[in-house]
């Protein structure tokens, strides 16, 4: 019971504000000599109020960003999205060749099916974690 | 020489020249679902040498006698080069006909050398497919076969002793015909089906 509560108190500061609806969360694996890997997703959001995405973190990863995928000049570029705004009611899909996580140096090799947490930061402050699974 | 033997020399000499420039063109006209193809009027690859992921050398010559699908992009690029090698697994696996998996061959050319060293690059398309061949080459050796492919890249962002940099690049997967010229694109995003049925054609066809 002891050790239920302390999991709840450990898992309270990031679910307690599930501000948005996100499925079909998972990361495409990549060979360990690849620092590198993307994760996608699709997030709803079912509040009266829009929810901006300013952060993202995980204990896998180094660094975690937005980026999206672009073309110029006839070629491919990634560019860093710095915050993503939801609006009520909005569902916005990341997915390959467009809006992706860039998840960098994964703390160990990935293996597909693993799972790996990831902790949202919103722009009022409060957080939402989500599990994300590797896929081959 | 009679009205009717110059005719005669004329139309031999109008059949030679077709007969002629169907032989000096290299592939026949085909109709893809998915790609450009300009077979028919392929022009020739300059000479140039990259490095496999096996460390063995990659020429014009290596690409003769079969019909190669090079893909350009860099290992450190997490969303379109999986997407794309993917693609083009899927499409070797969905050909059922062996005698045009067996004409085929796949290419990974990373316009990043300084990262995809010959190590990363094995390891890297061997994880799409075994049969995948990586390779790469410095900037100046690279650039003279990019740029007759119409292939743009270049890097961005670098700063001295940073290794997280960007790396800008035309996604389209280009088809080099089994003499070694330039026939035919597919741009992204591609579609492993619809490659695999126009693979099937071109090689069948010609």
């Amino acid at each position: 019971m002891r050790r239920c509560f302390l999991l709840l108190l450990f898992l309270a500061p990031v679910s307690a504000f599930a501000e948005l609806d996100i499925s079909d969360a998972w990361i495409k694996n990549l060979p360990a000599a690849v620092p590198v890997r993307a994760g996608y997703m699709t997030i709803h959001n079912p509040q009266s109020h829009a929810v901006s995405i300013v952060a993202l973190r995980s204990e896998s990863f180094a660094s975690v960003e937005l980026h999206r995928r672009l073309m110029q000049d006839g070629m491919m570029r990634m560019e860093a999205v710095p915050d993503l705004t939801v609006n009520p009611g909005e569902t916005v899909q990341l997915a390959p060749g467009g809006l992706h996580l860039m998840l960098m140096q994964p703390v160990e090799p990935t293996r597909p099916g693993e799972l790996h947490r990831i902790v949202i930061e919103f722009d009022d402050g409060s957080q939402q974690g989500l599990e994300m699974t590797v896929r081959k | 020489m009679n009205k009717s033997s110059i005719v005669i020399v004329a139309a031999l000499a109008l059949a030679v020249g077709f007969a002629l420039s169907w032989f000096v063109a290299s592939n026949k006209p085909v109709a893809l679902e998915s790609g450009t193809w300009f077979g028919d009027q392929a022009r020739a690859l300059p000479e140039f040498e990259l490095l496999d992921h096996n460390k063995q050398p990659l020429t014009r010559a290596s690409l003769e006698g079969k019909w190669n699908l090079i893909f350009f992009g860099y290992t450190h690029c997490p969303d379109i080069c999986p997407a794309s090698l993917q693609t083009l697994s899927e499409m070797m696996g969905s050909i059922e006909d062996p005698d045009v998996t067996g004409a085929l061959r796949v290419y990974f050319v990373s316009v990043d050398p300084e990262r995809d060293r010959p190590e990363v690059l094995s390891e890297y398309v061997r994880y799409f497919d075994p049969a995948f061949i990586g390779a790469t080459a410095e900037m100046d050796r690279l650039k003279p076969l990019t740029r007759s492919l119409g292939i743009a890249h270049q890097i961005r962002n670098r700063v001295e002793g940073n290794p997280v940099y960007d790396v800008d690049h035309s996604s389209a997967i280009v088809l080099v015909n089994p003499q070694a010229e330039f026939a035919g694109l597919f741009g992204a995003p591609q579609d492993a089906m619809a490659m695999a049925r126009d693979m099937t054609r071109i090689v069948e066809y010609n």
